[in-house]
């Protein structure tokens, strides 16, 4: 009896010895058959983190973390038994939270301006919106772009599910988790070339980003990543004419979630695909990546004052104030040139405020 | 030991228990809600095209599971074969809670005057046990409109000429029209029909607080992820749980019911979700488990009154199974007509419902739900020269996005032969005698069908299909997700099952509400018609029940 | 030390001994599938192939259709498995008779006579079955990367489809 009882922990540590032997061994490739997670390993081999080591991000073998160990050794029972998970996937919230972590280690910049930006918003400030809710049902097409990880359906999360109230989540701890975490846009694991010092571009900006390989929507229904050049951006319409679309490939994940309704009218849903003055620019011409800023933005186009000779920033738009009605993505010349744009304003002056300003 | 003794057990909760349990439930009376599946949410099944209720090859997400789930199925020749849910042949029809409507394509169809008379309007059918409903399209009318309005139906059957008096329109206008409308309409204009907008239970409009369809490809077969199709699991059913009177048990199959010294049922013995034994008493039971499923249940509730089980004593139980022979065609076009704007089916005809020369009943015809691209393959399979290889790729890449398939529900001709039996043999997980299913179509509804597909092709030929395709299934038996008629409803208890108010005959308190009682199925899907019949049914049962 | 305390640590150490060469002995390579050996994974891709070819859209086996099959036979088609081991050795054995060599040693116009005879036959009705399924179906089950036959069919994916949320002017 005492054996039995000694024998247990025993084992677990000489697992865990043996574990770590083998992986430090063969980086990661033998625990890949019995945790069946070959297309997963396969899939790092080719990505850009292939120097990463599985460790680095899913962590280490000597932690005191039961849950760690549990999850494993459930993975191993599996396998023994025969049960071939259908797909690999980080499930638990925990895997989730390491991930971050790891990303954050290494792109500390990129994560705090995501961490800045809205797009760190959280479960409470979701789907705890009083205001939202009030007017809007909440459903599982909610859980598409915020909290695409997240395992259950809108019951399992909030209660209750109503126009009424007051509206809690089920398990406080989701609260102050992100709804749009680094997995959300990024696939660790896809195939891409290590960023050396060799490849990197001298100057770090959208053409760096461009090239990033991980660029990927999770998508919940699936539970898979789709990459941005597989993923459609749509022709959308301003009251039936075809607007010019940029050709900028990464705009199509934020179509995903910034979606016009289906009968792809501009400003539908979410859509804030430009018009007028602004139309044929790409999202990431003006917003930052991972902080979605679009402080520093204008002065790109507009080094220092519009083609009208003005200001740009202190123009009548929402850039100014949100509360203005002209919209930043739709402000056209005639909203404020009702008659026509004059010739004057238009040539001359401003473009050669504009050229000496460039010089 | 028995559970406290509540007014009324209501078993099933998909179309007809959902509402006959909100009906009792707001009226008042204390109501228990046995389901045998689980709540069934969107992120069970999460728009997988393999495992759906429409294409189940990888299971069946809205139930049962394949494992104790067994019937048993006798092909044309004899021959028995055991099946499971997520495979051909099982007649599956969703188990959840909200049943079928869960998942459905939502089309909301009231029958015609004429689907109610069909023996006095056609005459007999040799080999058919073809009969008048007990009741008329009139008598159910407002208990139509009633359903339009609780659950929200859209569309527009304005142009119709040929539906029966409605005394109210639809709650909510059509979803704006799809590629495939536009090429349709004008087409049947110009064979002079008429062409009108599907009547759907689903918002094309905010309704009763959920949102419209944002129109995903994504419709039959799937939950909806905006709540926007309404079925009984997101309208009557939260009301009734709201009431606080109705308490809804799931993952509760219902074993047998029981009968007092009277002959009067007195209680359910189901198996909880533990598989406990437990016995509900009630003063009133209805069943609506679905045509398959409430037959099984009263055969297998044997008593002294009963030796063939409830209501059985003429033999009527488990007979005259049917559903609906769909038929139709696909055309292929020399153009695009694929718009990716859901559900898909937008516009009908009901030209060829009635009226036909020389043929009894007909069908309703639509252009089909959106095609996901492996139902595409399966639609096509059987046509095309080579269904493998280069060929049969090619023929895919060309004409997936060209391709409009319109198809309808024939009004079967019922069969005495068609049945549901309790199998001698097999039993379920709980040990329960499986249903066995045996029979086979009319010949005259083959007839009809091969009618029907024609006026299907000549529809697409006129909108410009270069090709077309006639589907006609074989005799094989229909059931599935329209299965009807098990119980059928009647005058006379020799003939029938339960009366016109869904009563079993000879049993004051038990009521079978489902499409069971249906005496003929309609040339439509029958889904608003169960609904009706429900509130039908609930508005009698209240009758009675607060007479006594 | 009793004979009994003794017994008892031979245990323990049994015990903890097991536990270490596990992982080694996970190390040994094998097929690269769950269910497939190596040669019937190969006959099955050479079918695969033959049912969906690749032109300039990816065949079956680029898809990842092998390792659609694969992975059901350990899943939903687990009641299948038999069903693949006997039609992928009466393939190879029709291939022996006709040919008087094995399916994978015969040149693919061969490999297209042989399947052509037998596509009545019910294996080959299946794995058509199943190659349309692990090609057009969705790409969550292992076939279909990346919906390249979505793609390929001109359907957008994932759809571009928002709903009315906050529209712009309520805001």
């Amino acid at each position: 009896m005492r054996a039995a009882v000694l024998s247990i922990p025993i084992s677990g540590i000489a697992m865990i010895v043996g574990a770590a032997i083998a992986y430090q061994a063969t980086g990661g490739r033998s625990c890949a058959r019995c945790h069946e997670i070959q297309p997963a390993v396969d899939l790092w081999n080719q990505s850009t983190h292939r120097s990463v080591p599985c460790a680095e991000c899913h962590g280490g073998l000597f932690t005191f973390e039961f849950h760690f160990h549990w999850k494993n050794f459930r993975q191993l029972l599996r396998h023994l038994a025969g049960r071939v998970p259908q797909q690999i996937a980080l499930r638990e919230r925990r895997e989730i939270d390491r991930a971050m972590a790891a990303c954050r280690r290494c792109h500390e910049q990129e994560y705090a301006r995501w961490q800045a930006g809205p797009h760190s918003v959280t479960y409470r400030q979701i789907f705890l919106d009083e205001q939202h809710n009030r007017k809007r049902l909440l459903m599982d097409d909610c859980l598409r772009c915020h909290g695409m990880h997240y395992p259950g359906n809108i019951a399992a999360l909030v209660t209750p599910v109503d126009t009424r109230g007051p509206w809690r989540l089920l398990d406080q701890e989701m609260e102050n988790r992100p709804t749009i975490p680094c997995l959300a846009c990024h696939e660790i694991h896809r195939r891409g070339q290590p960023m050396g010092p060799q490849r990197r571009p001298r100057r770090a900006g959208p053409q760096q980003e461009e090239f990033r390989p991980s660029l990927a929507l999770f998508d919940r229904r699936t539970q898979t990543h789709f990459s941005v050049a597989s993923m459609p951006v749509p022709q959308v319409y301003d009251n039936g004419r075809p607007l010019v679309m940029s050709r900028d490939p990464r705009q199509a994940l934020c179509y995903q979630c910034h979606a016009p309704l289906a009968t792809a009218e501009r400003a539908s849903g979410d859509d804030r695909t430009c018009r007028g003055v602004h139309e044929g620019l790409s999202c990431l011409a003006c917003h930052e990546a991972h902080g979605q800023d679009t402080r520093a933005s204008c002065k790109n186009c507009h080094p220092r004052l519009s083609n009208c000779g003005l200001d740009v920033e202190t123009m009548d738009t929402t850039f100014k104030d949100p509360a203005s009605k002209h919209n930043i993505h739709f402000v056209q010349c005639s909203d404020c040139h009702p008659k026509g744009v004059p010739r004057r304003a238009r040539g001359e002056r401003g473009l050669a405020e504009a050229r000496r300003a460039l010089d | 030991m028995a559970l406290k003794h509540v007014d009324a057990v209501v078993i099933g909760s998909g179309a007809g228990g959902g509402i006959v349990a909100k009906e009792l439930a707001c009226a008042g009376m204390k109501v228990v809600l046995l389901e045998r599946g689980r709540w069934v949410t969107p992120a069970d099944c999460r728009k997988d095209d393999l495992r759906n209720q429409r294409t189940s090859v990888l299971g069946a997400p809205f139930g049962p599971d394949d494992e104790g789930n067994p019937r048993v199925y006798v092909d044309l020749q004899g021959r028995e074969h055991i099946v499971y849910p997520s495979r051909g042949a099982y007649h599956n029809n969703a188990m959840c809670v909200g049943g079928g409507t869960a998942s459905y394509g939502a089309m909301a169809w009231r029958f015609m005057p004429q689907d109610f008379k069909m023996r006095s309007t056609y005459g007999p059918v040799e080999g058919s046990t073809l009969e008048d409903w007990p009741i008329s399209y009139a008598d159910l009318e407002p208990f139509y409109e009633k359903a339009e309005w609780e659950l929200g139906v859209s569309g527009d059957d304005g142009p119709n000429p040929f539906k029966g008096p409605r005394r109210r329109p639809l709650p909510m206008p059509p979803l704006p029209p799809n590629r495939e409308y536009e090429i349709l309409k004008p087409a049947a204009l110009r064979l002079g029909w008429h062409p009108f907008d599907i009547p759907m239970l689903r918002n094309s409009v905010p309704y009763d607080g959920r949102p419209p369809c944002m129109r995903c490809r994504w419709c039959v077969g799937f939950a909806c992820e905006v709540n926007a199709k309404n079925g009984t699991q997101n309208t009557v059913i939260p009301k009734a749980l709201a009431t606080g009177n109705c308490e809804l048990r799931t993952e509760c199959v219902a074993r047998e019911i029981l009968l007092d010294h009277k002959g009067r049922a007195r209680a359910v013995v189901y198996h909880d979700r533990d598989g406990r034994i437990q016995t509900q008493p009630a003063n009133l039971i209805v069943v609506s488990c679905g045509a398959i499923e409430s037959a099984r249940l009263l055969l297998n509730s044997k008593s002294k009154w009963f030796p063939n089980g409830i209501g059985n004593n003429h033999d009527w139980v488990g007979r005259n199974l049917q559903g609906h022979t769909y038929t139709g065609a696909i055309g292929l076009f020399p153009f695009d007509c694929y718009d990716d704007l859901g559900p898909g089916a937008s516009i009908a005809i009901c030209d060829f419902n009635h009226g036909n020369p020389g043929l009894v009943g007909g069908a309703m015809l639509a252009n089909e739900f959106i095609r996901l691209p492996y139902q595409f393959v399966q639609r096509v399979q059987s046509f095309v020269p080579k269904s493998w290889g280069k060929p049969f790729k090619d023929f895919m890449r060309q004409w997936y996005r060209r391709s409009i398939m319109v198809q309808g529900p024939v009004q079967e001709m019922p069969m005495w032969e068609a049945r549901v039996q309790l199998d001698p043999k097999v039993k379920d997980r709980w040990g329960i005698p499986v249903a066995r299913l045996s029979g086979r179509k009319h010949p005259h509804t083959l007839e009809v069908a091969e009618y029907i597909s024609q006026k299907a092709e000549l529809w697409l030929r006129e909108a410009g299909a270069i090709q077309t395709f006639r589907r006609v299934p074989g005799p094989e038996l229909s059931a599935g997700q329209h299965q009807a008629g098990t119980c059928r409803m009647g005058k006379d208890p020799k003939t029938s099952v339960v009366d016109p108010y869904c009563r079993v005959h000879d049993v004051e308190n038990l009521y079978v509400v489902d499409a069971s009682v249906h005496v003929t199925n309609g040339g439509f899907n029958p889904v608003l018609t169960i609904m009706a019949i429900a509130y039908w049914a609930a508005h009698h049962i209240l009758k009675a029940h607060r007479a006594s | 030390m009793s004979r009994k305390h003794t017994l008892s640590r031979r245990k323990v150490l049994q015990v903890t001994v097991l536990g270490a060469p596990t992982h080694f002995a996970c190390r040994r390579e094998r097929s690269r599938y769950r269910f497939f050996t190596a040669r019937e994974a190969a006959i099955v891709a050479a079918i695969c192939d033959h049912i969906i070819p690749p032109d300039d859209f990816p065949g079956a086996v680029q898809a990842g259709v092998v390792n659609f099959l694969d992975l059901q036979l350990t899943g939903h088609y687990r009641y299948l498995q038999q069903a693949y081991r006997r039609g992928i050795a009466e393939i190879d054995a029709a291939a022996q008779e006709k040919f008087g060599r094995s399916f994978l040693e015969l040149s693919p116009d061969e490999q297209v006579e042989l399947l052509e005879e037998r596509q009545k036959t019910e294996f080959f009705r299946m794995i058509r079955d199943h190659t349309m399924q692990g090609y057009y179906g969705d790409p969550r089950h292992g076939g279909n990367l990346d919906a390249v036959s979505w793609k390929m069919l001109g359907i957008p994916h994932p759809p571009v489809r928002g709903r009315d949320h906050y529209s712009l002017e309520e805001s």
